[in-house]
């Protein structure tokens, strides 16, 4: 998937945002313009035309400005966010030029070169960073928590139950269906990202808002824990009502693990999505060894503290993954199970491995508190158990069934990367 | 000298042995229009479509010199939509970052990757894409002229839409046919004796074309002919130059390929769709071919087989809704024409609207909106891609849906949905009749079960009926009372349902409004009507 891709998602899914895709090619525009209404928006996904000849020329800006006129004029978006792809990052259209609002509409410049963006929660920083850059500084009369990070739609519900009980709320969640959800951060009292990739967007937030930030999520025994004595702490609420709530909950997760337990089994995981971090901590609660992380997230602080704990467990963290090494980590180890890319469960398959997108099974999921724990953890449960299954129909396609081998990939080498890390450890 | 100025036996001979001198041979495909602004863009650009080309083939690995995304959006993404597939295995990318774009170029990575690609002894296809062309980036080293080294391949991704690419592509292919080294993946040559055809096309990410492939196969199987290659598809690169072996070419699509049938030089012929365009291409193959027995006895034949169920169908009462069945279809150029003849002429459902989705023709989506929009019956049936699901959801148009394009996702390695050939004319006979059952069963006009319960024994009724007709004023049976408004919206909607199902439509209509409106105890307005009609929409 292209990296820009994590924003164009986002922005279509906003249901009084009307995005504008310049893109730097029909090959370009076709790829997102399918995925999106694969699995995005039964909605139209607007462009200007592009050519070598346009780009040349320089006519494209022309025609955005008159249709970013038009559109405002016609349906009045709240926000028509212009998101800008490779080349026309490369050309450098002077989109300083674009009116800022017209009517009642903002428009909203996100750059988008795939080329330096790299991956999706790049991608989906840059629009919070976008969008809350517009709006005005933060007002006197603060309360509540604004929530940052893509969740299950009924986890700002569950979490806003617990703040309840502590004496604070969730003021606002940020990727919203609405423009008026970020507009609200403005009231806020404390932001928490709850992924460790929104580095950008909280450089400039805490530049700007002059807000406490609390990291992290209530994911996992541990972290359910540290996450609500953190906000406790950063709002100075009631010390012992929190520690109450945060206690709680923890036996609550605790709960939920052990009826989930995954001792004894190996796990890979691989994601671009940003909250592998947090799935990862689930499974080794749960009992698993996860030797590594691959995570299409770059080396951030947001990650130092999450990179830690995962360490301190056995597992390393591998930034900035790399496809082909999580291809080639398959080759010897026999992993119990492979929760990760399209590609590299493809290969899982072929030698027999449960395994599971991770966009379309884990990303779809909560992971936060309790319910989230049994629910995911319920899953992966499942896809372990059906082991024979997969192995079965692996046998059957393979030229010899006692030698399961992965088909060649013209980039994939076949360097054992886990043999090295555990090797590494080791030492 | 351009490749066009060549007479054929120098071109028989191979257009220059180098390649990059050569330049390229002219495509005979128009592209489609470059527009000021797009709407649900639905097609490819030149990059996408030269790279499924190239990865077609067997030997071959592919390059894309862009950034990640150029790579993983076409080859990861999109594929494990259109061809099932998880991933292209042989395709990658140089994965430019901003070091490149900006400062150093794109040579040194791509370099590498190359290297790497090379690596397993396959054929390496080097494909510009947007940011590459931009910057002006093409392949320069010493080793261009090995035979065997990586080829570079400027796909016009700027410009070009994918089916221009892929004739381009194809055409290359040709032009570099003495450059390819055997790789031990060639398909082993012929030993029978029975005459040869090329099959030219399909690539990735084409629709259908798995199906359209298998029964272009079993027809030219079936005329006692062998197929010499499936070009691109089934082939390696070192056996382009082997197309020259056969007695003819199928070009699957008019879309790309026939640029390459006609450098080759052989007499062409088009993949059909519909009975009678398919008759005719088994006597014209076969006449070629020099088997016009074969080919008579295999008409024949197919009369008593595959044909057998096309015959049972057209003499069922099937066929008698067809008049009345309105159709829509939005496709690239093959599939729009041979469906608007098969199902138009050959059926005789009305063709409502039609648009070409690719070429110089093409019509942007919003033209395609507001026709669909304004078509009084809306179609029974629409075949296009998602952009037409998607209008004919937000419209809330009654229409049922039949993917015949891309855009959008969909499964179709099963190879029993062919379009082309006797299977294919059955295939869509069928899924016309299956339309029309479904919209029945929607449109059934009653749908009590359980059966409303009896509040009142039949006496009451009797004692009642009188008052009844006088509270009405009428002298006879009660008559619910409709706004002039309410009249017209109904008269409306029946008017959009296709004429077979009206009177169901009209008896359903009035039934449930009128079921409504004595709840209320009001007359039946227009806000009954429109309730009425959106709980029986079909949900697209």
């Amino acid at each position: 998937m292209c990296p820009a891709f994590g924003a164009v998602r986002n922005l279509l899914r906003m249901e009084d945002a009307m995005p504008i895709v310049i893109s730097s090619g029909d090959g370009c525009l076709y790829g997102h313009t399918f995925v999106a209404h694969f699995y995005v928006a039964n909605r139209p996904v607007h462009s200007p035309g592009v050519s070598s000849e346009i780009w040349a020329k320089g006519s494209a800006f022309d025609e955005l400005r008159s249709m970013v006129c038009d559109m405002a004029e016609r349906h009045e978006p709240a926000i028509i966010p212009i998101c800008s792809l490779c080349v026309s990052d490369t050309v450098g259209l002077p989109f300083d030029l674009l009116p800022k609002q017209i009517g009642n509409t903002e428009v909203i410049y996100v750059p988008l070169p795939a080329y330096s963006v790299h991956t999706h929660a790049r991608a989906k920083d840059i629009v919070v960073d976008s969008l809350v850059w517009r709006l005005p500084p933060q007002r006197k009369a603060r309360s509540g928590v604004n929530l940052i990070g893509e969740i299950f739609p009924s986890d700002p519900i569950a979490i806003d139950e617990l703040l309840r009980r502590m004496g604070t709320h969730v003021n606002t969640h940020v990727p919203g269906p609405r423009w008026a959800d970020y507009v609200a951060m403005v009231d806020g009292a404390l932001n928490a990202p709850l992924h460790p990739f929104y580095s950008e967007s909280v450089k400039r937030m805490r530049a700007k808002q002059g807000l406490p930030f609390v990291e992290g999520a209530p994911v996992g025994i541990d972290g359910t824990y540290r996450w609500i004595t953190a906000i406790g702490a950063a709002l100075a609420l009631d010390e012992a009502t929190v520690e109450r709530v945060a206690q709680q909950e923890r036996a609550l997760v605790r709960e939920a693990i052990d009826g989930q337990r995954l001792d004894g089994l190996t796990f890979m995981v691989a994601g671009y999505e940003g909250h592998e971090f947090l799935l990862v901590r689930l499974l080794i609660e749960a009992g698993a060894a996860v030797p590594f992380l691959s995570t299409a997230v770059n080396a951030n602080p947001l990650a130092r503290e999450e990179e830690r704990w995962l360490r301190e467990r056995g597992c390393t963290v591998l930034y900035s993954a790399n496809f082909a090494d999580e291809i080639a980590a398959l080759t010897h180890r026999p992993y119990d199970c492979v929760i990760g890319t399209t590609p590299l469960c493809a290969h899982a398959k072929e030698l027999g491995i449960p395994s599971i997108y991770y966009t379309n099974a884990i990303a779809t999921r909560s992971l936060m508190l309790a319910a989230g724990a049994a629910d995911v953890l319920s899953l992966v449960n499942q896809t372990v158990r059906a082991k024979a299954r997969y192995e079965r129909i692996a046998r059957f396609f393979a030229a010899d069934e006692n030698k399961l081998e992965r088909s060649a990939t013209s980039w994939a080498p076949t360097i054992d990367l886990t043999t090295h890390l555990l090797a590494s450890q080791a030492t | 000298m351009s490749a066009a100025g060549l007479d054929k036996a120098s071109r028989a001979a191979g257009i220059d042995k180098t390649g990059r001198a050569a330049g390229e041979l002219p495509s005979e495909i128009k592209n489609t229009p470059i527009r000021r602004r797009v709407t649900d863009l639905d097609h490819a650009g030149g990059d996408t479509g030269a790279m499924q080309v190239f990865a077609s083939l067997r030997d071959a690995n592919v390059v894309l010199d862009g950034p990640v995304g150029c790579h993983v959006m076409p080859a990861v993404a999109v594929i494990n939509y259109t061809d099932s597939l998880p991933y292209l295995q042989n395709v990658t990318c140089s994965e430019l970052s901003e070091t490149e774009v900006t400062l150093a170029g794109t040579l040194g990575v791509l370099k590498e990757k190359v290297a790497a690609a090379a690596a397993d002894g396959k054929q390496v296809f080097i494909v510009s894409t947007p940011v590459s062309e931009l910057i002006g980036a093409t392949w320069t080293t010493e080793h261009i002229h090995e035979k065997g080294s990586a080829l570079f391949f400027d796909s016009h991704s700027l410009d070009d839409d994918e089916w221009r690419a892929r004739d381009r592509a194809l055409l290359f292919l040709w032009a570099h046919r003495d450059h390819f080294i055997e790789r031990g993946t060639s398909t082993p040559p012929r030993t029978s004796t029975r005459p040869l055809v090329n099959i030219v096309g399909p690539t990735y990410g084409n629709f259908n074309s798995y199906s359209d492939l298998a029964e272009i196969k079993r027809l030219i199987a079936g005329i006692g002919a062998e197929v010499n290659l499936v070009y691109p598809f089934e082939s390696s690169a070192h056996d382009t130059a082997r197309l020259a072996d056969a007695a003819a070419t199928v070009v699957m699509y008019r879309e790309y390929g026939s640029s390459l049938a006609h450098e080759v030089g052989l007499p062409t012929f088009f993949a059909p769709i519909g009975l009678e365009p398919t008759t005719r291409f088994l006597r014209d193959l076969g006449a070629v071919l020099g088997l016009e027995d074969d080919v008579a006895a295999f008409i024949a034949r197919e009369k008593t087989e595959t044909l057998a169920a096309w015959h049972d169908i057209w003499r069922s009462t099937h066929s008698d809704f067809f008049a009345n069945a309105p159709v829509a279809i939005v496709a690239p150029p093959t599939y729009k024409d041979g469906l608007t003849y098969y199902l138009g002429e050959e059926l005789g459902l009305p063709v409502a609207f039609s648009a070409y989705r690719t070429g110089p023709q093409s019509a942007p989506s919003d033209e395609v909106r507001d026709a669909l929009r304004g078509l009084s019956p809306a179609p029974m049936l629409v075949l296009g891609s998602i952009n037409e699901r998607m209008i004919l959801a937000q419209e809330a148009l009654p229409s049922r849906f039949l993917q015949c394009s891309f855009p959008g996702a969909v499964v179709r390695r099963a190879t029993g949905t062919p379009f082309v050939g006797y299977a294919g004319a059955l295939w869509l006979l069928q899924c016309v009749c299956e339309t029309l059952f479904d919209v029945l069963f929607a449109n059934l006009p009653t749908s009590a079960a359980p059966p409303e319960r009896a509040s009142v024994p039949t006496k009451d009724l009797l004692r009642d009926a009188p008052s009844v007709a006088a509270a009405n004023g009428k002298g006879q049976n009660s008559i619910t009372t409709w706004t002039d408004e309410a009249k017209a919206l109904a008269e409306l909607t029946v008017k959009r349902v296709p004429f077979f199902v009206r009177v169901s439509v009209n008896k359903k209509l009035r039934a449930e409004a009128e079921k409504l409106a004595a709840r209320r105890g009001s007359a039946v307005d227009a806000a009954i009507v429109r309730e009425v009609t959106a709980r029986y929409s079909p949900r697209n």
